[in-house]
């Protein structure tokens, strides 16, 4: 077993002969809070969507654990540890907050199919342990007094918590953020860095795309630089933060952050 | 949602004490009237939870009808032991039938669901295997019998169809209080997230269709019982489109929606009778008029069916 | 041979139709992804719309060309009228609704318009009178073909290269074009989508009435529900084709048209249904979107 808990392996990814990701390779380390930077359309959140199985990449090799993964299904992936929020949020918007969370307990719970029609004692219990911690989470994330109102009616902000906590409830082993802070003001994005790093000290890997350059900075440990799908940069943020391509990539884009 | 299950109970109450206050044509009304709610909620589990948009749903219906007809007419099946194979035949049938299909985009699958239906009638219509009557169906349908005792008369063909009723609402509070129940409203309301959650989207969709089939085969069989006689087009695409049509005026995914939308659609055309022609087009108008008035039906479900442990903070 | 012949003629004759009616089911969903459970219903009242206006207008028995042309016109003109009613009394008000309220809402318009049908005609079958086109027969090695087909399998060619141009060409055509991609976006890049639904409405129900009267000419007795029928059948040629795809459409209607007339044909018109639904499912599992519908990833 290697030391990586994620390897990108000269991975392409095409959209009708358009290169969305271009032989791209980065590891991401067990305990890390990794970064991923690049302007507009650069391919980060594409490069989500292969790891997560949304889509396959034409060429290369994502390994997750020592062992190739691409292909996939989503769901599969989801069982394996690997968990996401999303650029564009998707909440099951009708739905109460509890009951988002409460989907990221679905690989967790052990009910089995009969009990979609019969409640047992032990599947009482497993329903029970579930929404305990669905309620341990929206502790955490301050959303307890939201418990039974529609996740599409509370503020941007609220909302990228609840994603956060629903990929939290399945007890990722890797946590993939797809522009956490988009949206949220100062304050609201203090807190969330904060929040990040403290779900990292229980043990959580973390892997994210920021536009936030002050965030990705202070908070990431590693950091990858994306431009046109390719890799352009990496390195500790001290290092890639001073260096001329990605400083060329950014102005070039007329990125205003 | 717990108010909805205060509703339900009110309503079992009502239906209960029913046959006391009716002639014998309201209490065949009021019988079938408990059957298609059976069917309504069997679609609803398909429809308005995994949101799988199935218009062919009369034909799992039509499956448990006909195989409690040929069972116990060519075969001598007591009725009760042919309430098996109508649960089973639809189930299977739903898996083998949707199997292949089950990843169809919203109207692709509901044109496939449509053309099963219409292939299931044209099988029976023909008369394949000699064994459904072609258009005229079966008749003689026996009575239940129970230690042999008959159960014969309206009141108890009510009752019997009361208690399949009753069965099908703890199904489907027991259904909305599970991680099988949850996992299908994850998948309608966007299947990506779900599937990002770890939800596998085609088995709970084949489990929503293979439950939903199941209990609509139940109902077959007690409609069977109902009318002792079965004929096509109790189960053609007409009906499939009824049932289909309940669920989205009553609200789907939503108790007392589902009980409403089987009476307007079904019983009060019953009682519009002497309209005779003109009543579907005032029904039609009122499809529209419902659904411009009321988008998500004349009772929309309500979320946040949560343990109330969890809503200390609430309000 | 000669059967195969004779089917060949038959089924491009039913294949015409069903692109007719497909296209106005196709053009509609491509821009609302609405199924119009109703256009079924207008291509059968443009049948008995049609059978007034030559009865009672003209007077049975004048069929110059003049009086044909007439009855054509007057009555694809009346058919995209109630066409444009029904989507703004039935369709508009939900456009930003669920789904399948707007579902709903067509089949409750399916009913109204076949009820009214039958309400204003009665719930008989009528007789479409024979004498509108001229009962000429020909005979090619021993393969029958009438004025009439000819007639349709022509007039619907024409309709169709019309379309195709009107489509890829005009400015409208564009914008029907690009309000089928992104109705969000054409709104921004000005174009009025209120005008562009109201084109596609205006056209397929035209093209629906066109393939009514020729339904109404070609098999002599219409009735209040056949627009069900013939309304499935298209449909099913739509999603064969790829749904929202004009090309699709045409190809898929064509395509049903003379597969139905082959299994007739050969083997029995009592399974008919049977196999055009075996051939649906079989396509539809190897190709999800249809023939020639495009599969796109969903941006995520
Ligand atoms: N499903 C898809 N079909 C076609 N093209 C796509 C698809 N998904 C992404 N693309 C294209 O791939 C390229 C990379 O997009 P991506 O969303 O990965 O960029 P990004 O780096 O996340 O940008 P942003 O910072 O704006 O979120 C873009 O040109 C985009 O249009
Ligand atoms: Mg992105």
């Amino acid at each position: 077993m290697s030391d990586y808990l994620l390897e990108i392996k000269d991975v392409s990814k095409f959209f009708h002969g358009l290169v969305a990701i271009d032989d791209l390779s980065m590891k991401v380390k067990k305990g890390q809070i990794y970064g991923i930077i690049g302007p507009n359309g650069a391919g980060k959140t594409t490069l989500f969507n292969c790891i997560t199985g949304l889509y396959t990449p034409e060429k290369g090799e994502i390994i997750w654990e020592g062992k190739k993964i691409n292909g996939i299904a989503p769901y599969k992936i989801a069982e394996l540890g690997i968990l996401r929020t999303f650029q564009t949020i998707r909440l099951f918007s009708e739905m109460s907050v509890a009951e988002n969370i409460m989907s990221g307990r679905h690989i967790k719970s052990n009910q089995k199919w009969y009990n979609g029609i019969i409640h047992t004692p032990s599947m009482k219990k497993d329903e029970k342990k579930n929404w305990l911690k669905v309620g341990e989470l929206m502790d955490f994330f301050e959303l307890s007094k939201y418990a039974t109102t529609p996740a599409g009616d509370l503020s941007y902000g609220l909302q990228r918590r609840i994603e956060m906590a629903r990929a939290l409830a399945a007890e990722p082993k890797l946590l993939i953020l797809d522009e956490p802070a988009a949206g949220l003001n100062e304050n609201e994005t203090i807190k969330l860095a904060q929040t990040i790093r403290k779900v990292r000290d229980q043990g959580v890997t973390i892997l994210m795309i920021e536009h936030d350059m002050d965030m990705v900075m202070s908070l990431c440990e590693y950091i990858t630089v994306i431009n046109f799908g390719a890799k352009i940069s990496e390195g500790e943020p001290s290092f890639v933060q001073d260096d001329p391509v990605v400083i060329e990539a950014y102005i070039g884009s007329d990125e205003d952050e | 949602m717990r108010q909805s299950y205060k509703i339900a109970i009110v309503f079992l109450i009502v239906m209960g004490f029913f046959p006391l206050f009716s002639n014998s044509s309201w209490l065949a009304v009021g019988t079938t009237f408990l059957i298609y709610s059976v069917v309504a909620f069997s679609q609803d589990i398909i429809l308005g939870r995994a949101g799988a948009f199935q218009m062919g749903h009369a034909l799992f219906f039509g499956l448990g009808a006909y195989a409690t007809a040929i069972l116990n007419v060519h075969f001598g099946v007591p009725i009760i032991y042919t309430f098996i194979p109508a649960i089973l035949i639809p189930l299977i049938m739903a898996i083998v039938l949707a199997g292949p299909i089950i990843h169809l985009k919203g109207d692709y699958l509901l044109v496939a669901t449509i053309g099963f239906n219409i292939i299931f009638i044209q099988v029976i219509q023909n008369d394949v295997f000699g064994l459904t009557g072609g258009p005229n169906g079966i008749f003689g349908i026996d009575v239940v019998r129970i230690f042999g005792v008959e159960f014969m008369s309206q009141t108890a063909i009510y009752y019997m169809s009361f208690i399949l009723l009753t069965l099908t609402l703890l199904i489907m509070r027991n259904l909305d209080a599970s991680k099988y129940g949850r996992a299908m409203f994850y998948i309608n309301k966007d299947d990506i997230a779900a599937q990002s959650m770890g939800i596998n989207v085609r088995y709970y969709k084949l489990y929503a269709f293979a439950l939903g089939s199941a209990i609509a085969g139940a109902a077959g069989s007690m409609f069977a019982i109902q009318y002792s006689a079965v004929s096509p087009e109790a189960f053609n695409v007409v009906q499939s489109i009824m049932f289909f049509t309940i669920v989205l005026v009553g609200g789907s995914a939503s108790l007392p929606g589902v009980l409403i939308g089987t009476f307007v659609m079904f019983v009060l055309p019953e009682i519009f009778r002497e309209f005779a022609t003109a009543r579907y087009l005032v029904f039609g108008l009122a499809m529209i008029l419902t659904m411009i008035l009321r988008p998500r039906g004349i009772w929309p479900v309500k979320f946040g069916n949560i343990p109330n442990y969890l809503k200390k903070d609430t309000k | 041979m000669d059967i195969f012949l004779q089917q060949l003629i038959n089924g491009l004759t039913v294949g015409s139709l069903y692109a007719l009616v497909a296209l106005g089911y196709t053009m509609v969903y491509g821009v609302m992804k609405l199924i119009n459970f109703a256009h079924g219903d207008l291509v059968a009242l443009s049948a008995f719309a049609g059978l007034t206006i030559y009865v009672e207008i003209f007077g049975e028995g004048k069929n110059s060309l003049f009086v044909v042309l007439s009855v054509f016109v007057i009555t694809a003109l009346i058919i995209a009228f109630v066409g444009v009613l029904l989507e703004r009394l039935a369709y508009r008000p939900l456009r930003t609704a669920p789904r399948l309220s707007a579902v709903v809402s067509a089949l409750g318009a399916s009913l109204v318009i076949q009820n009214s049908i039958m309400l204003i005609w009665g719930p008989n079958m009528k007789i479409f009178p024979s004498n509108l086109f001229p009962s000429t027969i020909w005979t090619l090695h021993g393969v029958v073909f009438t004025f009439t087909q000819v007639m349709i399998m022509g007039i619907s060619a024409l309709l169709m290269v019309g379309l195709y141009i009107f489509i890829n060409k005009t400015k409208m055509g564009t914008a029907i074009r690009a309000t089928a991609i992104d109705q969000d976006a054409a709104k921004l890049m000005g174009i009025n989508v209120n005008r562009v639904i109201m084109t596609i409405f205006i056209i397929g129900s035209a093209l629906g009435a066109v393939a009514g009267l020729f339904i109404g000419i070609n098999y002599r007795g219409i009735t209040f529900d056949m627009g069900w029928m013939y309304g499935l059948n298209a449909f099913v040629a739509a999603i064969m084709g790829g749904i929202g795809n004009i090309p699709g459409a045409m190809l898929g209607g064509i395509l049903l048209g003379l597969f139905n007339a082959m299994i007739s044909g050969y083997i029995s018109s009592e399974w008919a249904e049977t196999f055009t639904f075996v051939l649906l499912v079989v396509i539809l599992i190897f190709r999800p979107t249809g023939i020639l519908g495009e599969t796109i990833a969903e941006k995520v």
